[in-house]
């Protein structure tokens, strides 16, 4: 098989989603094994993908890009083509994706035994990874925006998955809301580039612009838009409300979309369209901008949070951030780079907190958790490895990639940008710490809890274990040598670039490399200091030492009371004037009002039927003369 | 021979004649006596045109014929009418017979 029939990825699963979505609930274990089965057979076709797009590609050459499409419609002049664009980043994103997604089904068959809609969960699951890849290899934006549209109902079902909890239905209707938002953005964008442009072929679109043939401030316009897209959908403030509340999802579904789907589609996006928005001036200064305020506010937060899935997905509105950092700085290949390493070792993290959550029965407080790591020697292991990829500490995943970005940052903008985002990764660091001091050691909190806690089977560890392999080693494919070895034409840096940037070697710049390692040593010394004695006496301290600040954080900032107050204040008190203006003008007056007039003028009128014969006859003569008198004037 | 024009301002003497009944009486045989006069002049006219204008022809006459038909089954049916009305209401004063209305 080669890499033309690539789709047949996306294809497996959306057909697997139809089977269960039929017959799920029919068959023996509600076919769950049919679910896993669809997506390992995506994971093992990427294979043969691979080593054909790899067989094909060459730098020098400047192969860069397969790109099969077929007609899709034509009206008059007008030709619609769809295909797959399969490039580096493609690639990049088919591995996490593929990997991710059988990770988290295998994981789903443990955590989710006995759930009701059991069918139900594993056939959007299906759907959900079919979107997704369809997403990453479409070759127009129209295909795209269908793909990313799909992403965004799956998210929706899966995050209001539990429909009977109330606060899970909201969530859902949150998520898809915020995320609409920007997704109107994206549409105008793609529209206005359409309308410049008039196609929707990615790659002709960026010739264009590359050319000129795009006004300067049209192209600022419609680039600005889509990134409204990429903002809501990877949830950059001021859109990344959704991403916390989306937690109410069955885990499993969190590390779904941290990792591998929902939130990684922006910034998939935004590197797909990077050299559009090089050309839309001031752009990558805006990404940069909402990319390093995100990381910073989204860190702040994750400070307050006690329930542990919170604190991850205020983690992932940080990486995010530091992605789009890494992208307004011009480096798609440090972006994948660090994408791939996050989705590792986020959904990790969010697998093994899963793990803890079924083994105390839903419990997610930290307050109520405590020295799990004796009770659950594998999941704790692996926790820890995630939470040291997360925090940066070499020679993990995540140091690696969190580097990279420190360098381009530096290099692309001033020193400051460069502060900012080192201290970002030092609360990074911090929070991690101090997530993981609270869950898996210290003293029991509440030995209740902590009686009833077991480790989890092997069907949930199995993934965890593989993922911990992942965010230990995924770092290392950087390196020029380990990339040859694995039949890449060198580093992660020398295979995903876009043209007309060249690839480039990774030199390991050691004194940048020493900086991130003091980051991240700060970071989680600080956090020790704070929790490592198992009492919460200092960070109370430090709560009390500034109160204002500490509401500040504990209210996330007042992302969401703004919001609350914005739909409260404007939104309906522009629904009332629209009700009023409906009820009293359009009903009353407009309706209800001609309806009067009538009925009230055929009131008088009805008066004119006397019923009299000679009244009408009268009438008729009157009638006639009048005509005859009519006529007459006209003749003469 | 006596010109048209005499002809013709008999005829519209008797049609006014008709539409004065018809308005001003209250009989309802009346009404009809003149409904019926009107249909007279009518039918005068139509015959002093056709002597006049096309002498060799009979079409004039004929329309008078159907007149004389269709006024004869009209008063048939109005007469029957206005015994039923008698029999009912005990009255032929056309004022009376006004519930016909809103």
């Amino acid at each position: 098989m080669g890499a033309e029939q690539a789709w047949l990825l996306a294809a497996i699963p959306a057909g697997m989603f139809l089977v269960l979505v039929l017959f799920g609930r029919y068959l023996p274990r509600q076919g769950d094994y049919l679910g896993i089965l669809a997506i390992g057979a995506s994971f093992v076709l990427f294979f043969p993908v691979l080593v054909d797009f790899l067989d094909f590609f060459d730098a020098e050459e400047a192969r860069l890009a397969i790109h099969e499409s077929i007609a899709w419609s034509e009206v008059g002049d007008f030709h619609l083509r769809m295909g797959i664009y399969i490039d580096p980043i493609t690639i990049v994103m088919f591995g996490v994706v593929t990997s991710v997604s059988l990770m988290v089904n295998i994981f789903s068959v443990g955590y989710m035994k006995g759930e009701p809609r059991y069918w139900w969960f594993f056939a959007v699951l299906q759907l959900f990874a079919a979107s997704m890849l369809l997403l990453v290899m479409a070759d127009n934006l129209l295909l795209l925006y269908i793909s990313w549209e799909l992403v965004g109902v799956c998210s929706f079902l899966l995050i209001g998955f539990y429909w009977e909890k109330r606060s899970a239905t909201e969530a859902a209707k949150k998520a898809f809301i915020t995320t609409r938002i920007g997704d109107v953005g994206l549409l105008i964008g793609i529209i206005l580039l359409w309308r410049e442009t008039g196609t929707f072929e990615i790659q002709e679109i960026i010739h264009q612009a590359e050319e000129g043939l795009i006004g300067g401030n049209m192209l600022f316009l419609s680039m600005l838009f889509v990134f409204l897209g990429c903002m809501g959908k990877s949830a950059q403030v001021p859109f990344h409300v959704w991403l916390p509340d989306a937690m109410e999802g069955p885990t499993p579904v969190s590390a779904l979309i941290h990792a591998a789907t929902m939130v990684v589609a922006g910034v998939y996006l935004t590197a797909r369209l990077l050299p559009l928005f090089e050309h839309a001036g001031g752009m990558l200064m805006i990404i940069t901008i909402v990319g390093l305020v995100t990381a910073l506010l989204s860190g702040f937060i994750a400070f307050a949070q006690t329930d542990i899935k919170k604190v991850l997905a205020y983690s992932t509105v940080g990486q995010l951030g530091f992605m789009f950092v890494a992208l307004g700085s011009g480096s798609v290949a440090v972006a994948m780079f660090h994408l791939m390493t996050h989705a590792f070792f986020k959904a990790l993290l969010f697998l093994g907190s899963g793990s803890v959550i079924h083994a105390t029965h839903h419990n997610q407080e930290m307050d109520k958790l405590g020295g799990l790591w004796r009770k659950m020697p594998i999941t704790g292991t692996t926790f820890f490895i995630g939470c040291l990829a997360l925090a940066g500490l070499p020679p993990l995943a995540g140091f690696w990639s969190k580097d990279e970005i420190l360098l381009v940052t530096r290099d692309a903008w001033t020193v400051w940008a460069f502060v900012l985002l080192a201290f970002a990764a030092i609360c990074t660091a911090f929070y991690t710490t101090r997530l993981f001091i609270r869950t898996f050691l210290g003293p029991v909190r509440d030995q209740q809890v902590h009686d009833h806690t077991h480790e989890s089977g092997f069907i949930m560890t199995g993934p965890l274990i593989f993922l911990a392999v992942l965010a230990c080693l995924g770092g290392f494919v950087i390196f020029h040598e380990v990339g040859e070895a694995l039949g890449f034409p060198g580093g992660i840096t020398e295979f995903v670039f876009l043209p007309p940037h060249e690839p480039h070697e990774y030199e390991i710049d050691w004194a940048l490399a020493g900086a991130s390692l003091v980051i991240a040593l700060i970071g989680v010394w600080f956090g020790a200091f704070m929790y490592w004695n198992g009492s919460l006496a200092r960070s109370t301290r430090l709560a009390e030492w500034n109160p204002g600040l500490y509401a500040l954080i504990t209210n996330k900032f007042y992302f969401d009371d703004m919001y609350q107050a914005v739909i409260d204040k404007g939104l309906l008190g522009f629904s009332y004037v629209v009700a009023w203006f409906d009820r009293y003008v359009v009903n009353d007056t407009g309706v209800d009002g001609s309806a009067q007039v009538t009925g009230y003028g055929g009131y008088l009128l009805k008066f004119l039927q006397t019923g009299r014969v000679p009244n009408y006859a009268m009438g008729i003569a009157v009638g006639v003369v009048g005509l005859a008198i009519a006529g007459l004037a006209v003749t003469l | 021979m006596v010109p048209l024009e005499n002809y013709l301002a008999l005829s519209a003497i008797l049609f006014s004649l008709g539409v004065y009944g018809v308005l001003a009486r209250r009989n309802a045989i009346l009404v009809l006596m003149a409904v019926e006069l009107m249909l007279n002049a009518v039918s005068l006219n139509f015959i002093a045109f056709a002597a006049y204008l096309d002498p060799e022809r009979i079409t004039g006459a004929v329309f008078a014929i159907f007149v004389i038909t269709v006024a004869a089954a009209e008063v048939g049916l109005a007469l029957a009418i206005i015994i039923r009305l008698y029999r009912n209401r005990a009255t032929s004063n056309v004022d009376e017979v006004a519930t016909l209305k809103w």
